[in-house]
């Protein structure tokens, strides 16, 4: 897989360089700033392009905008944004522009190399990635006791997390040492107490799934 | 300089008998003569209010020119003399009188000639008066004078008696228009002057239109032989005769005026406050547009009654000031209409009657202003707290964070490297990973706190959101917000509303708690309610007074209603400069 990365800081985007290149992906380039990485990406068309969120000249949102223009010009092209906040609003942003490969996660997780080429491969494979801090603030949130998703069981709400990061039926039974089966069951269950459409695919739940945890 | 005034007394009554014999011995051929009596009237009228003007305002010039044309009307009657040198010199200046009563309604009530025009008209008079001299030379004294009995023409040169009445139709001819100029001039000014400026000059002004109207009329009936027979003219010398009389009254008026300096300083003894004084003061100098500044030595400049800074107006334009000093140090201007300018000891008087209350008012104002710079200053100090605050983040965000997720990356890096002989090394770099995604959390935490980025990036209600999707408590959101408001304003805002979620969701027991956000076009309204058990007081060292100093430092309100049972409410109220 080829992938191209965009961050100001020299020590990150050469050490987030490295660990791909580890981890054996193909890292066509890096660019310093929102600019370069549009270059980059119309030059090489990588699979996916990771980027910082703050970059020059604004140190705000560049890289959000940069993701939305990738998308635009190259669809094929998956995003993997990374921030050193958790902010949930800029997740749901840069999905309900599109899930189909996106991600939104927090710049550590790259630390962990098995984590990092799985969330890189998701998104390359057009699936989507949102960092688990950012779910957990979107499903732990307090609610009032009459909001349906308290009716939920622990396990459902784990599965329910595990859906909103993106993974898959197979991942989540994976994660929670369980039978796929199980799981959709669990889903069903989900979907029938939240009263959301229930959707074969598991791209295209997350959105769902995510704008359902924000309005609540 | 009253000595001085006298001593003319005499050679004027000289002046008058002489004249007022001349008059009534004069054949009556033309109905244009004065005649005796309304010789005498506008002379004396002239000299009489001349000299009194002079004794009133010794530094104004309209008094002796005054008295000045009223010797010189006198000296015109001298035409009618049968003497020929006296009657040559009466001829020659017949008409000078009226330069100088054009004078005196131009430059009324300053004594100087404001504009070229001014200038101009009262030279466009000296030469017309001048012209008579002009038809002197060209025709004979009988020609130009009288049927018969008077003296001869010492300087008539030319015998062409048709030219001579030409230039005195020119003369005339000129005489109307001049006028009319006059008329027009004096309407259109006192159209433009402001209040105390027209009370001023309206007596005066009346007086000099009607008179410069009948001396037009009278000029167009001479010209056209007289229809009108004596009418005109007597109507012109008797208003004439008024214009000196409306000078002097005017002067005198304003001495009056300092009367009411008295009833300034009764008024001053009852307790005032600020707006009471500027009344007080703006009735005494008869100017309802008024203003009081005071003296601000602090900052060495003026403040108004209420501590804001005024500008102290620049020479030449529709305002003037004059400065109050008491034992030499200024304690306040006086803001008013130029028309005081020439009424200087009137603006004296009031000052120094006003003294005392004047620098009671400019104490206060000093405080008032010491207390607008005391809220400006708290401002900026709320101001640089931002400007570090970001400045810390900013710092953490690109140096200490980026370094500790570096080194995340290198060690994991090691761990994938790491050989499968050397597995026992595995689970202490996996320790230290997670210490250090710990070090992050609790780094980004802090950051959070110190800068919210969101808030910077994308506004209130955002942040405001991710605030209540954070909170303890389920929160309900409100927000009736759409533009952006500056920046000191939603940084109080949101780290009002942080605070109160993190204090309702540790201290009011409560099940649910409200933030509601209004914007009116002026005032933002944030207001953050629980249905804990309340209790809750602003107390030093809480959290809340650290927030109520942010709010009153950008000049706003701010309130907590806490009864015991029934919930915590904090109101503020923040001004949108």
């Amino acid at each position: 897989m080829r992938v191209a990365v965009g961050d100001d800081a020299v020590i990150l985007r050469e050490g987030l360089a490295r660990l791909l290149e580890e981890a054996g992906f193909e890292v066509v380039g890096v660019a310093a700033d929102a600019e370069e990485l549009l270059e980059l990406v119309d030059r090489s068309e990588p699979d996916v392009a990771i980027v910082d969120i703050r970059m020059p000249p604004t140190h705000t949102d560049e890289g959000l905008r940069a993701a939305k223009a990738i998308r635009a010009a190259h669809p094929a092209t998956g995003i993997l944004v990374l921030s050193q906040h958790v902010h949930a609003r800029y997740a749901i942003e840069l999905l309900s522009s599109g899930t189909d490969g996106v991600g939104y996660l927090l710049k550590e997780r790259v630390a962990d190399l098995d984590e990092l080429s799985a969330s890189v491969r998701r998104v390359g494979q057009g699936g989507s990635v949102l960092d688990p801090a950012v779910v957990s603030q979107l499903v732990g949130r307090r609610r009032q006791a009459d909001n349906p998703l308290e009716h939920l069981t622990d396990r459902e709400r784990e599965v329910l997390a595990l859906m909103a990061e993106g993974r898959s039926n197979r991942a989540i039974a994976e994660r929670l040492f369980v039978s796929e089966h199980t799981v959709e069951k669990h889903i069903k269950n989900i979907f029938g107490t939240l009263q959301l459409p229930l959707s074969p695919d598991d791209h295209r739940r997350v959105l769902a799934v995510v704008t359902y945890l924000d309005s609540q | 300089m009253r000595s001085k005034l006298l001593a003319v007394v005499p050679a004027a009554i000289l002046a008058g008998v002489g004249a007022t014999w001349l008059a009534a011995h004069a054949g009556a051929d033309r109905p244009t003569e004065p005649g005796p009596v309304l010789t005498l009237l506008v002379g004396a009228s002239l000299i009489g209010c001349g000299l009194a003007s002079w004794r009133a305002r010794p530094d104004n010039r309209l008094g002796p020119v005054m008295v000045l044309t009223g010797f010189v009307w006198f000296a015109g009657l001298l035409s009618e003399a049968t003497n020929a040198p006296l009657y040559t010199v009466g001829v020659a200046i017949e008409y000078m009188f009226l330069c100088g009563f054009i004078y005196i309604v131009l430059s009324f009530p300053s004594g100087e000639l404001g504009g070229t025009v001014d200038k101009a008209i009262v030279v466009m008079a000296i030469a017309g008066s001048s012209l008579q001299l002009a038809a002197m030379l060209f025709g004979s004294g009988s020609g130009l004078r009288c049927g018969g009995g008077c003296g001869d023409n010492l300087i008539q040169v030319f015998h062409d008696n048709g030219l001579a009445l030409a230039l005195l139709d020119l003369q005339r001819a000129l005489g109307a228009v001049l006028t009319l100029t006059a008329v027009g001039l004096l309407t259109y000014r006192w159209l433009r002057a402001s209040r105390p400026q027209r009370r001023e000059v309206t007596w005066v002004l009346l007086a000099g239109n009607a008179t410069l109207i009948a001396l037009a009329v009278t000029v167009v009936d001479d010209l056209l032989g007289n229809p009108l027979n004596s009418g005109p003219a007597k109507v012109w010398f008797l208003t004439l005769a008024l214009v000196p009389i409306a000078v002097l009254a005017t002067f005198v008026r304003r001495r009056l005026a300092r009367g009411s300096v008295a009833g300034l300083v009764v008024q001053l003894g009852a307790p005032t406050g600020p707006s009471d004084l500027r009344v007080a003061l703006a009735r005494a100098l008869g100017d309802p547009s008024l203003d009081l500044a005071y003296w601000f030595p602090a900052e060495a400049r003026y403040v108004t009654a209420d501590g804001r800074p005024v500008e102290v107006p620049a020479a030449g334009g529709g305002r003037r000031s004059t400065v109050v000093e008491r034992d030499g140090t200024p304690i306040a201007m006086l803001l008013h209409d130029p028309a005081l300018e020439h009424n200087s000891g009137l603006v004296q008087s009031v000052c120094a009657a006003a003294g005392l209350a004047l620098e009671n008012e400019r104490l206060q104002a000093e405080l008032r202003a010491r207390l607008v710079e005391l809220g400006a200053s708290r401002g900026r100090l709320v101001q640089a707290t931002d400007a570090e605050r970001r400045r810390i983040e900013r710092n953490l965000h690109d140096g200490t964070q980026q370094r500790l997720v570096s080194i995340a990356m290198s060690l994991g890096l090691l761990e994938s490297r790491l050989a499968p002989e050397q597995g026992d090394a595995a689970p202490i770099v996996r320790e230290a990973r997670t210490a250090l995604a710990q070090a992050l959390e609790e780094l980004r935490e802090l950051t959070q706190g110190i800068h919210p980025t969101l808030l910077v990036e994308r506004g209130l209600p955002v942040a405001l959101e991710e605030l209540c999707r954070r909170a303890g408590l389920p929160a309900h959101l409100n927000v009736a917000l759409d533009v952006r408001l500056p920046d000191q304003v939603e940084t109080a805002a949101y780290y009002l509303a942080s605070e109160a979620l993190s204090n309702a969701a540790k201290h009011s027991h409560g099940s649910e708690v409200r933030v509601d956000v209004a914007y009116d076009g002026a005032t933002l309204t944030v207001e953050i309610a629980d249905d804990g058990i309340g209790g809750a007081a602003i107390g030093p060292g809480s959290g809340l007074r650290g927030l109520a100093d942010r709010v009153e430092a950008l000049g706003g309100r701010f309130t907590v209603s806490s009864p015991p049972g029934r919930g915590t409410r904090l109101v503020a109220q923040i001004p949108c400069a």
